[in-house]
C-alpha cells in the first residue's frame, strides 16, 4: 500500500512540475504548482513529517501561490504572451539545457548508490510534534530569532518597494 | 511499482529539481520563472526531509523548517520587486528586460 | 693640498664651469667667456704646478662594482701624464684666449665657451685616467664635445652633416676600443694600467695579438688614421680655435696618448701593422693636401700626415723591456712619437690659430686663391705663421727639425722601406706648406675682402706670439724641465754614420719640397698644378674623395637596405605584432567578455547552468 501511494504521488509530483513548465497560461501554471505542492506534501507525510507537510500546505500551498496569483492578476499580461517570430536561438540552447539536465538526472540514477537501511527499520523521530518543538527551541533557537528578524526586513522591504514614485516620504527628495 | 528507498526519493528530488531549473531556463515571463525557483526549493526540501527520515535524524526536518520561512520572506520581496518593475517598465518578459546590456 | 686633491680639481673646474654656464649663462655671452677663460687659466696653473713641482702619484676610488667587475675612477699621474696635461693646458689656454678675439661677434658665445669647458674636461679626463674603461668614458665624451663644437654654427647643413660624421665615424673606432677593452678584461682580469704593467712585468700576461689591434681601432677612429680619416676634413667647419685646439693640438693627440699608455700590451705583430697604418696615413695625406684650395683643409691633411708619423713612430719603436724591479724602460717609440705630439701641438696650434687670425682679417673667406699679399697687412700673423710653416717642414733648429728627425733616425734603423716612405712625404710636407705659405702671403692681393685685411688686435696675436716662441724652443730638449725626462729621455738619436745620413736626408727633402713648391707655384692666378698637370691634379683629386666616395656607396647600399630591413621589422614585427598585438588581443579578450553582457537573464541561467554541468562532471568523477 504505501509503495503504491509512493509512486503514485512521486508520478504525479513530476507530472505537475512539467505542467508548470510547460503551461502557456500563467494561472495554469500556478495551479500546476499547486498540485505538485499537494503531492510533495504527500510525500512528506509518507515520510512521518506530518508538521512540515501542513506547514507546506499552509504557507507554500495557501500563501505563497496565493500571492503569486494576486501578482499574476495584478499586471495585465496577458496582451504580452502573444507569440513572436522566434529566433534562431531558441532551439538549440532548449536542446542542449534538457540534454545537460537529462544527463545529470540520468548520472545520478546510473551511479548514486546511496547505502540506507528501509524505512521501517528506522524510528519516526519527525512524527513527534513535542520533539520539534523542543528541538526549535533550545538548539536551533538562535536561527529562530534570526528568521523573525529576517521576516522584518522582508516586510519592511516589501513596504518600500511598493511604494509609487512621486509620493512624498519622509527622506529627502 | 517505484520502490521506496531512499535512492527514490533522491531520484524524485533530482528530477524535481531538473524540471524546476529547466523551467527557469526556458521560460520567458519572470513570474513563471519565479514559481520554478519555488518549486526548485521544493524539491530541496523533498530531499531534506527524506535523508532525515532514512538516517533518524531531526536536523534536516528543522532545516526544512526554515527553509520554508526564507522561501516565504523571498516571494513576497521578489514579487514587490517585480511589480515595481513592472511599474516602470510596463513589462514582465525577461528578454525585454536588458538594461543591463553591454 | 694633496697632489690628488689638486689633480682632481684640475678636472673638475672645466666641468663646473661648463656646467654653471649650461645653467646660468646661455644669454651671456660676454659672462661665459670670462668664466670659460678663468677656468681655463686655473688648469693651465694648476697643470703647470702638478706637471714641474708635483710628485707623480696615483690615486683611485671604486666607483661601480658589477658582480665581478670592478670601475674605478682614478688618476695614474706617472711623467707621460705630466707632459700631456701641460700641452693640454697650456695649447688650451691660448685657444681660449684666441677665441675671445674670434668668437666677439658671435651670437652663441655661450654655447662655445660651455663646449670649450666640457672639452677641456673630458681631454684632462682621458689624461689622467688610470684604467681603460674611465679612458673610455673620456673618450666618448671628448667625442661629445667635438661634435657639439663642430656643430657651432648648426643653421650650415654642411656644418651639422660635419659634425655628424664625425661622431659616427669616431663610434666605429670606439666600437673596436670597447671590444678590446672588454677582451682585455677577459683576457687579463684587469683593465688597470698599472696592473697590466705589473702582469706583463712578472711575465705571466698571455699572448694576445687582438688585444692592442682591437685597442689600436680607437686610436684610429680618434687619431683619423686610415681608413677612417675622412672625418677630419670636414670637421674643419667648426670655428678656427675649435680646430686649432681640438683637430690639431689635442683631441686628435688622444690617439697617440692612449696607444702610449697601453705600451704594456704591444706584441710584435701589431706593432707592424700600427707602423704601416701610420705609414700608409701620412703618405695619402700628405698627396691630398696638395690639392687643396681652403686654408684649413690643407692644414688638416697636414695634421693627418703629421699624425701619421706619431703612430708609424710609435710601431717602430716600442719593444716592451721589463726592468728586473719591476719598472719598465720608456720604448724609444713611445719617446719619439711624444716628442713629436709636443712640437706638433705646438706649431700645429699656431697654423691654425694663425689660419684664423688671416680669415678673421680677410672676414671670414677662407679660400686661398682668394687671398694673397697678406704680408704687408698683416705683419705679425705673418711672422708667427712662417715660424711655424718652418717648423713644420724642418727648417734648421726649429721644433719640428729635431722631432721629424728623431722619427727618421728610428726608421732607418728599424725599416728601410717606411724610412724612404717618410722621407718621401716629408717632401711633400715641404711641398704643400710651401705652396700655401706662397700664395696666402706673397704677391698681390687676390680679392677685395684680402684687400682691406688687418690684424685681430692683441686677444688675438697674443696667442700666436706665445706659441711661435714655443715653436722655435719646443726643440731642444735641453729646455724641457727635468720633470719631463722620464719621457723624452729616450728620443731615439742616430749614432755615427747613419746620424749624418739621416741629418742629410732630412734636409735634401725640406730643400726639394720648398724649393720645388716656390719655383712651381706663381703668386698669381689659380693652382699652378691645375693648370700645367690637369691630369694629376684629377688624379689627386680623386685620390682625396675615394674613401668618401666608398663609404657613401656603402651606407646607401648596404647599410641603408639593411636599416629598412630592420625598420621594417621593428614596425611590423615589435610594434605591430608584439606591442599592437598584445593589446589587441586584450581588447578581443575585453569584446569577447562584454558580449556575454547580454542584460537578459535568460543567458546568465543558462552560464549558470554551464557551471553547474562542469561541476557536476567534476563530482561524478568525468573530469
Amino acid at each position: 500500500m504505501g509503495q503504491f501511494l509512493f509512486s503514485f504521488f512521486a508520478v504525479f509530483s513530476a507530472l505537475c512540475a512539467a505542467g508548470v513548465v510547460v503551461c502557456k497560461n500563467v494561472v495554469n501554471a500556478a495551479m500546476c504548482l499547486l498540485l505538485c505542492l499537494l503531492g510533495v506534501a504527500a510525500l512528506f507525510i509518507r515520510l512521518d513529517a506530518f508538521l512540515l507537510a501542513f506547514l507546506l500546505l499552509l504557507v507554500y500551498a495557501g500563501a505563497v501561490v496565493a500571492l503569486f496569483l494576486f501578482i499574476v492578476m495584478l499586471l495585465d499580461t496577458r496582451g504580452q504572451e502573444a507569440p513572436q517570430a522566434r529566433r534562431g536561438l531558441t532551439v538549440a540552447p532548449r536542446v542542449v539545457a534538457i540534454a545537460l539536465v537529462g544527463a545529470g538526472i540520468a548520472s545520478l540514477a546510473l551511479r548514486g548508490r546511496l547505502v540506507a537501511p528501509a524505512a521501517a527499520a528506522v524510528p519516526a523521530v519527525g512524527a513527534s510534534l513535542k520533539a520539534y518543538a523542543y528541538l526549535l527551541f533550545t538548539t536551533y533557537l538562535l536561527p529562530v530569532e534570526i528568521i523573525s528578524f529576517l521576516l522584518l526586513i522582508a516586510m519592511l522591504g516589501v513596504i518600500v518597494l511598493s511604494r509609487r514614485e512621486g509620493e512624498h516620504s519622509g527622506y529627502g527628495n | 511499482m517505484l520502490p521506496e528507498t531512499l535512492n527514490s526519493y533522491v531520484l524524485l528530488s533530482a528530477v524535481l529539481f531538473g524540471v524546476g531549473f529547466l523551467g527557469v531556463l526556458v521560460r520567458r515571463n519572470t513570474l513563471v520563472i519565479y514559481m520554478c525557483l519555488e518549486l526548485m526549493l521544493v524539491a530541496s526540501t523533498l530531499a531534506l526531509v527524506a535523508f532525515s527520515r532514512f538516517n533518524g535524524t531531526m536536523e534536516g526536518n528543522v532545516f526544512v523548517f526554515f527553509i520554508l520561512t526564507v522561501a516565504a520572506a523571498e516571494v513576497a520581496v521578489g514579487l514587490a520587486i517585480v511589480v515595481a518593475l513592472f511599474r516602470r517598465t510596463q513589462t514582465v518578459r525577461v528578454d525585454r528586460l536588458d538594461s543591463l546590456k553591454n | 693640498m694633496a697632489p690628488s686633491h689638486l689633480a682632481f680639481l684640475v678636472l673638475a673646474v672645466p666641468a663646473a664651469s661648463a656646467g654653471f654656464i649650461a645653467l646660468f649663462l646661455r644669454r651671456q655671452g660676454g659672462l661665459a667667456s670670462a668664466v670659460s677663460v678663468l677656468a681655463a687659466l686655473a688648469v693651465a696653473a694648476g697643470a703647470g704646478w702638478l706637471s714641474l713641482h708635483g710628485p707623480r702619484f696615483e690615486a683611485s676610488r671604486e666607483w661601480l662594482r658589477l658582480g665581478g667587475l670592478t670601475v674605478s675612477f682614478g688618476i695614474n699621474f706617472d711623467d707621460l701624464a705630466a707632459l700631456m696635461l701641460a700641452i693640454v693646458a697650456l695649447v688650451g689656454l691660448c685657444v681660449h684666449v684666441f677665441s675671445l678675439g674670434y668668437m666677439r661677434d658671435d651670437e652663441a658665445k655661450a654655447r662655445y665657451f660651455g663646449g670649450l669647458s666640457i672639452f677641456m674636461f673630458s681631454m684632462i679626463g682621458i689624461v689622467l685616467a688610470d684604467n681603460l674603461f674611465m679612458m673610455f668614458i673620456f673618450w666618448e665624451l671628448v667625442g661629445f664635445s667635438s661634435w657639439l663644437l663642430i656643430n657651432h654654427w648648426y643653421e650650415r647643413p654642411s656644418a651639422a652633416a660635419a659634425a655628424k660624421k664625425a661622431f659616427i665615424v669616431n663610434r666605429v673606432g670606439d666600437f673596436g676600443f670597447l671590444l678590446g677593452i672588454i677582451l682585455c678584461y677577459h683576457l687579463r682580469g684587469t683593465v688597470n694600467l698599472t696592473d697590466l704593467a705589473a702582469q706583463a712585468s712578472s711575465g705571466a700576461a698571455p699572448f694576445s695579438r687582438a688585444i692592442p689591434l682591437l685597442l689600436f681601432c680607437g686610436a684610429v677612429g680618434k687619431s683619423a688614421q686610415l681608413p677612417l680619416q675622412v672625418w677630419l676634413p670636414d670637421a674643419m667647419e667648426g670655428p678656427s680655435p675649435v680646430s686649432a685646439l681640438i683637430h690639431a693640438a689635442t683631441m686628435v693627440a688622444a690617439g697617440i696618448y692612449m696607444l702610449c699608455r697601453i705600451q704594456v700590451l704591444m706584441v710584435n705583430p701589431a706593432l707592424t701593422v700600427i707602423m704601416w697604418v701610420g705609414t700608409a696615413t701620412a703618405l695619402y695625406a700628405a698627396l691630398c693636401a696638395i690639392v687643396q684650395s681652403d686654408i684649413k683643409r690643407v692644414l688638416a691633411y697636414s695634421t693627418l700626415s703629421q699624425l701619421g708619423y706619431m703612430v708609424a713612430a710609435f710601431g717602430m719603436g716600442t719593444y716592451f723591456q721589463p726592468q728586473a724591479d719591476g719598472s719598465y724602460h720608456t720604448a724609444s717609440g713611445v719617446s719619439a712619437a711624444m716628442f713629436h705630439l709636443t712640437t706638433h701641438a705646438c706649431f700645429k696650434a699656431l697654423l691654425f690659430l694663425g689660419a684664423g687670425s688671416v680669415i678673421y682679417g680677410c672676414h671670414h673667406e677662407q679660400d686661398i686663391f682668394k687671398m694673397g699679399g697678406l704680408a704687408g697687412r698683416m705683419k705679425l700673423t705673418f711672422v708667427t705663421f712662417t715660424i711655424g710653416v718652418a717648423a713644420i717642414i724642418g727648417f734648421p733648429f726649429l721644433a719640428g727639425f729635431f722631432s721629424k728627425d728623431a722619427i727618421l733616425a728610428l726608421a732607418f734603423s728599424s725599416n728601410r722601406a717606411v724610412f724612404a716612405l717618410l722621407a718621401l712625404t716629408a717632401i711633400l710636407t715641404a711641398f704643400y706648406m710651401v705652396r700655401l705659405w706662397k700664395i696666402v702671403f706673397f704677391g698681390a692681393t687676390r680679392s677685395e675682402a684680402a684687400a682691406h685685411a688687418h690684424e685681430g688686435g692683441g686677444v688675438l696675436t697674443g696667442p700666436l706670439v706665445v706659441l711661435g716662441a714655443l715653436s722655435v724652443v719646443a726643440g731642444w730638449r735641453r729646455f724641457y724641465p727635468a720633470a719631463f725626462a722620464g719621457i723624452l729621455n729616450n728620443v731615439p738619436e742616430a749614432e755615427g754614420r747613419a746620424h749624418g745620413i739621416v741629418l742629410g736626408v732630412s734636409l735634401t727633402v725640406l730643400l726639394i719640397g720648398a724649393g720645388a713648391a716656390w719655383a712651381f707655384y706663381g703668386v698669381s692666378g689659380p693652382d699652378a698644378l691645375e693648370l700645367r698637370a690637369p691630369g694629376l691634379f684629377r688624379a689627386l683629386g680623386a685620390l682625396q674623395q675615394c674613401f668618401d666616395r666608398c663609404y657613401g656607396w656603402y651606407v646607401a647600399k648596404v647599410q641603408q637596405r639593411l636599416a629598412m630591413a630592420l625598420n621594417f621589422l621593428d614596425v611590423i614585427g615589435l610594434s605591430g605584432l608584439v606591442v599592437r598585438g598584445t593589446a589587441g588581443l586584450a581588447g578581443l579578450a575585453g569584446l569577447g567578455v562584454r558580449a556575454l553582457h547580454v542584460g537578459r537573464i535568460n543567458a546568465y541561467v543558462y552560464w549558470f547552468l554551464g557551471g553547474v554541468a562542469l561541476l557536476w562532471l567534476f563530482a561524478a568523477g568525468i573530469l
